[in-house]
């Protein structure tokens, strides 16, 4: 959008007038005028037709008033893409507004309709900035500004980032947006700290603070008061208690009730004493009776013993004369058996002699007799011995040297060997005769047989029958064969040495002499049959029983029958000895019973003393029994007596333990209650104190009111949280919907203003945090310098610069936007405002600027289009 | 005829620690001065005694300065005669309050501690179900059908607790019969317990506190003037309005396009009885932004007029439109935030607590752009 040409009819100063400021162009504009000129008018005029809806009277739309009243009129004529528009409002009385297509007259929107087509004009879009960027003396935005705010101008304009930062918020909501943080701040600010905690010493904390606090009373307050109830209950019971305890029936019958029970024990205790006596008396004669008792007892039992010994010592008697009986017996019996016994032993000796004679007889001829055969075996032996001699004798002739017979066998099979040999070599002769030819040839003299080959040496003759003699010869040298000729001196030699002629010689001496040997054998089996010992022994032994030879005895008789009478002595002498032996003992068993017979005599006489001392004189026994058992009889009848009355004592008497147990408890009974009503009234009085003390204080009802103060204090804590949770969502919700709409367009701003920047401030370089978009250093000249330290001059400069670049984002989204500077450049020099200028007409050919400004001097020499305020009066 | 006034549940020495500044020390102070008020209407109406079914004092222990206090002001009054019957707040387990008013007792104060038949005037027999602990447990009035008491007398039973559900405590397992006065023969059956009078059968009544304590029963504090022609009639009951502070919950329903504001002032009492009145505002039905904020702020501006003024406002939906909108910014970073917190407040998806929080946000955000737009 360009602005064209602004009309404003009875807008404040202008009472019942216009003015038309027509023409303006598409680069920088300037309308300088002095003071109280109109500029202000026109520039206030321009904002109000394109913020301030034409049915609304706010302050900005009164203030366009004058001062006589009216209704102000307001009309711009504007080029878009969309063609050329004249825009109109008029505010108060016949308020309109109305949009014109100025290329064909038509009228095309009017009333809401047309504040919508304004709207879309200045509004890039739901959250665009204003399509018109203005800047005004020293400020930065146009919304209407407190005393106080202008008062701290100074100091809110102090900081650069507001004078950048505040400006892209300005199109962004930011002013209200930030007086709505501040107001959101200021209210949180004594409720929680910056982390969102309830902050010490604020109301929030202090709310909270007091909810513990009264949860806490509500807590003691009411385990006191459960106490004061326990307290009251329980002495309501014990009082009761007490009540019933105390009661003058009830204390009677308990004194009644030990009363009586003593005096049941007292007659227990009585009775109980004549039973003790009674039962005494009872024990003595007991005691007595049993004495008496035991004593018959003792005189019958000795009675009774006398009798039996009596009767024992009459057995004891006849035994002992048994046992001497018997005794005088066996030694007769032995001294017969002794006698018998030497007689019998006495005979076998002399038997046993008898033999031994006849047998030593017998022995010596047996002695002489093997003598005898001896002395021929050794004669035979030695006979034997002289044949052997002469054998080996012959042997020795007869015996060729060891391995001579073979080794004449090998000459002689050599000797034939070599005879073949030199056969072979021979000349030999064979005729095979006709079958019909009777009569043969023979060889120098010796026939040769049909087919017999022959052999000879040099010359031999063939005496053919019936033909003659024919002479062969073999003409060749006569060899002598030096081996045979050696093999035949080896066995004449050896011949010779044996003695023998021929082999068939030798081997019938080698079986003589093997004949012999064994003849030899022979002999010398039958000596070692003769003599197993050797002669030498044999010869010894006979030499030994010679000189034993023994006497011959002279002893007659029967060997067999001298046996049979040694055997019937033998046979006696035993049977004797047995006797003996069984009539020996007979005696000692005698002797034993004798002595035992004794013995018993003895001790029965030893206790018929004892008993006779115990039973006294015999004539006055019978009278002393008879006194003992009448003495036992009446004791007897006493004690019956007596222990039917203690029986019946007995049956009378009343249980003492019972009677005692019975008073103790009717004691304890009365003591219990004694010690319980006392213990109760230390126990009433106790809690008589405590109930005192807190219903003086009035425990409950400060449970009650501490208990709904708390309920109070947890409603009031439970809106701080809210109200808490409300401001802290709202912040976040700001500050989200801030940082999204500085990311939306601080960033593409800053990077528009950087290259102005450079254009203004050859000088000085500002550095720009990307992150918070804040200034970050100034150079200048080198140095570097606080941020705080812009001049007024420069935070203008800096102002109208942001705009543009503000401006030149729009434009290059297609939506150009003038900009339109009221007196903005009131700090800045002459020069500097040049220089600006200068860039500003360089950078923005396509930019319009729109500028009022009191400073003619220094704008005339800025170039760019001069505006003029004409006289208008609206059609 | 005998004619008295029935009474209950004056719960003398109630503090009030829910509210703060001097509000609790005045509504205790108002308390004792029922007796006062009822001591008043006996003499206007020719009542001779004052029967109080239960809950006099507040707890079982109240401070010697309120039972003194009490018993100096029913002296002051004979020979109007008052019959004190045990309550649950002030039962008989309460050994110690009970034996402090029978010593200090004047005469024309009766202690009912017993279920005994007391004859109050030649003819009239009252019949009193003290109670006995703070939860008895049983039906306490079944005693009286056995009283025997002359031919012709009027027979008056007292007694403390719940009719079915007419409780206070929730938990009722002492239950009187509800038909105990046809039972027992009454000519007519006091009850306590229940701060609002209700009328439970023609013989039968709850007079209902003379100074209401909360905002439960949204009735004035009123007194039983009953009167009784003869024995078997049907008593006469005539209500007399004894409250000094009135307690009120306020129904403020909203519709769209209705001025809050106004709505509230038709609501509210006039200003005269505004320093005694307690009230509870709650709004309910719909409301635009601005029409909520007003509402708010008439509140605030009402509150010092009275003794205690409070708005409920949970039960109000919040309508919002885009003019509403508007108001906060047409566009930019504001416009953002307030559409970002109105979808949070409507989105179904998110808690209650959530949506509460957004709404809030919004509602606040709302009322600062409005101050900062004027």
């Amino acid at each position: 959008m360009k602005i064209r040409a602004l009309r404003l009819f009875n807008v404040k100063r202008f009472a019942g007038r216009g003015v038309a400021i027509e023409d303006f162009s598409d680069g920088v504009n300037v309308l300088c005028a002095a003071n109280e000129h109109g500029k202000s008018t026109s520039f206030e005029a321009l904002h109000a037709l394109f913020f301030q809806p034409h049915t609304g009277t706010p302050g900005d739309v009164q203030r366009l008033r004058p001062y006589s009243g009216g209704n102000p009129l307001i009309e711009a004529d504007i080029v878009t893409a969309d063609g050329h528009f004249r825009l109109t409002k008029q505010y108060y009385s016949g308020r309109r507004a109305s949009v014109t297509d100025l290329a064909t007259g038509r009228l095309v929107a009017q009333a809401d309709e047309a504040e919508r087509f304004i709207a879309g004009l200045i509004r890039g879009g739901n959250s665009g900035p204003a399509g018109l960027l203005w800047v005004r003396q020293g400020i930065t935005g146009i919304e209407k500004r407190s005393k106080s705010e202008e008062d701290g101008d100074k100091l809110v304009r102090a900081s650069l980032l507001e004078s950048v930062q505040g400006e892209v918020e300005a199109v962004t909501g930011g002013r209200r947006m930030a007086e709505v943080l501040a107001a959101c701040a200021e209210e949180l600010a004594p409720l929680v700290t910056s982390t969102g905690r309830p902050k010490t010493g604020g109301r929030y904390a202090a709310a909270i603070a007091e909810h513990e606090r009264l949860v806490a009373e509500e807590q003691r307050l009411k385990a006191d008061v459960i106490k004061l109830r326990e307290a009251l209950d329980r002495r309501a019971a014990q009082m009761k208690r007490l009540a019933e305890i105390e009661q003058s029936d009830s204390r009677d019958e308990r004194r009644n009730a030990v009363l009586r029970a003593q005096a049941v024990f007292d007659k227990a205790k009585s009775q109980s004493d004549v039973l003790k006596t009674a039962e005494a008396q009872l024990g003595l004669v007991r005691q007595q009776r049993d004495i008496i008792g035991r004593d018959l007892a003792a005189f019958r039992e000795a009675l009774g013993e006398a009798e039996r010994i009596r009767t024992e010592r009459v057995d004891v008697d006849a035994r002992r004369r048994t046992a001497a009986e018997q005794r005088d017996a066996a030694i007769a019996a032995i001294e017969k058996a002794t006698l018998e016994s030497d007689a019998a032993e006495r005979a076998e000796k002399t038997a046993r002699e008898h033999l031994a004679r006849i047998e030593a007889a017998s022995r010596a001829r047996e002695a002489a007799e093997r003598l005898h055969e001896l002395e021929q075996r050794l004669a035979d032996a030695e006979a034997t011995r002289a044949d052997l001699e002469r054998g080996e004798a012959d042997l020795a002739l007869l015996d060729l040297p060891k391995g001579a017979v073979d080794e004449l066998q090998k000459i002689e099979i050599d000797i034939a060997r070599f005879r073949a040999v030199e056969d072979a070599a021979r000349p030999s002769v064979a005729i095979r005769y006709e079958a019909d030819a009777g009569e043969r040839v023979s060889l120098d003299g010796q026939p040769l047989a049909d087919g017999e080959e022959r052999g000879y040496e040099g010359q031999a003759q063939l005496s053919v029958p019936g033909i003659g003699l024919i002479t062969l010869r073999s003409n060749r040298p006569q060899s002598v064969n030096t081996k045979l000729a050696a093999a035949e001196a080896s066995r004449g030699k050896l011949l010779a040495s044996m003695g023998v002629a021929s082999l068939a010689e030798a081997r019938q001496r080698q079986v003589d002499a093997q004949r012999k040997r064994e003849q030899i054998e022979g002999l010398r089996n039958r000596i070692r049959a003769l003599a197993p010992d050797g002669l030498p022994l044999l010869r010894e032994e006979i030499m030994r029983r010679r000189e034993a030879g023994l006497a011959a005895v002279d002893a007659e008789g029967d060997p067999e029958q001298a046996k049979a009478a040694l055997t019937a002595a033998e046979h006696r002498r035993e049977v004797a000895r047995d006797a003996l032996r069984q009539v020996q003992p007979l005696r000692g068993s005698a002797e034993e019973a004798l002595i035992a017979a004794r013995t018993a005599a003895a001790g029965l006489d030893a206790h018929a003393i004892h008993v006779d001392a115990v039973l006294g004189l015999e004539e006055a026994r019978k009278e002393r029994e008879d006194a003992l058992a009448k003495g036992l009889a009446d004791l007897e009848t006493r004690l019956s007596e007596m222990e039917q009355g203690v029986t019946a004592l007995r049956a009378s008497l009343i249980d003492l333990p019972s009677a005692e147990a019975g008073l103790q408890r009717a004691r304890s009974v009365e003591e219990t209650a004694t010690r319980e009503a006392g213990a109760l009234r230390e126990t009433i009085a106790g809690l008589n104190g405590l109930i005192v003390r807190n219903q003086d204080e009035a425990i409950e009802e400060q449970w009650r009111e501490t208990a709904e103060a708390r309920e109070a204090a947890a409603r009031r804590v439970e809106a701080f949280r809210a109200e808490v949770a409300a401001l802290q969502r709202l912040q976040a919700a700001l500050e989200t919907a801030r940082s999204g709409a500085r990311d939306l367009y601080l960033k593409p701003v800053m990077t528009e203003l950087r290259p102005l920047l450079g254009l203004l401030f050859n000088d000085v370089s500002i550095t720009f945090d990307e992150k918070t978009l804040l200034p970050q250093t100034i150079l200048r000249n080198g140095q570097e310098e606080d941020v705080e330290r812009l001049s007024g001059g420069m935070r203008e400069q800096l102002s109208v610069l942001t705009r543009l670049s503000f401006a030149r984002l729009l434009a290059r989204d297609g939506r150009p936007a003038p900009v339109i500077l009221d007196d903005a450049l009131v700090y800045s020099d002459d020069d500097r405002i040049e220089s600006m200028f200068d860039a500003l007409h360089r950078q923005s050919r396509d930019q319009q600027i729109i500028v009022f400004s009191c400073r003619q001097r220094a704008f005339l020499k800025l170039g760019g289009t001069s505006l003029r305020m004409t006289d208008w009066v609206p059609a | 005829m005998f004619r008295f006034i029935h009474s209950s549940d004056l719960h003398l020495g109630k503090r009030f620690g829910n509210f703060s500044g001097d509000l609790p020390v005045r509504l205790r102070e108002a308390r004792h001065g029922a007796l006062a008020r009822l001591a008043a209407f006996a003499r206007e109406h020719g009542a001779s005694t004052v029967l109080l079914a239960g809950d006099t004092f507040d707890t079982e222990t109240p401070s010697p300065e309120i039972r003194r206090q009490a018993l100096a002001e029913m002296r002051h009054h004979a020979p109007l005669r008052w019959v004190v019957l045990p309550g649950n707040h002030d039962s008989l387990q309460a050994s110690e309050l009970w034996r402090g008013l029978q010593t200090e007792a004047p005469e024309n104060v009766i202690l009912a501690m017993d279920c005994q038949p007391l004859t109050l005037a030649p003819g009239v027999t009252v019949l009193s179900a003290p109670c006995t602990t703070r939860r008895p447990g049983r039906d306490l009035t079944e005693w009286m059908t056995g009283a025997a008491t002359p031919e012709g007398t009027l027979r008056i039973g007292l007694a403390h607790g719940a009719v079915q559900s007419f409780s206070e405590e929730t938990v009722a397992t002492d239950v009187i019969a509800p038909d105990r006065a046809r039972r027992s023969g009454l000519d007519y059956l006091a009850l306590g317990d229940w701060h609002g009078a209700v009328a439970v059968d023609p013989h039968t009544h709850y007079s209902g506190t003379p100074e209401p304590d909360r905002f439960k029963h949204n009735r004035p504090g009123a007194a039983l003037l009953v009167s009784v022609e003869a024995a078997g009639a049907v008593p006469e009951v005539q209500t007399l309005v004894t409250q000094s502070f009135s307690w009120r919950s306020l129904d403020l329903h909203l519709l769209d396009g209705m001025d809050s504001v106004s709505a509230l002032q038709e609501l509210l009492p006039e200003a005269r009885h505004r320093r005694q009145a307690l009230v509870r505002v709650i709004a309910s039905g719909r409301s635009r932004l601005a029409g909520r904020t007003a509402l708010a702020a008439a509140m605030a501006h009402a509150a010092p007029d009275f003794a205690y003024l409070d708005l409920d406002d949970a039960p109000l939906a919040t309508e919002c439109e885009s003019a509403d909108l508007d108001i906060i910014d047409r566009a930019g970073a504001l416009r953002e935030a307030a559409d970002a917190l109105l979808a949070e407040a409507d989105d179904p998806a998110r808690s209650t607590a959530e949506r509460e929080i957004a709404r809030a946000a919004l509602t606040r955000l709302f009322s600062h752009c409005e101050t900062i737009n004027q």
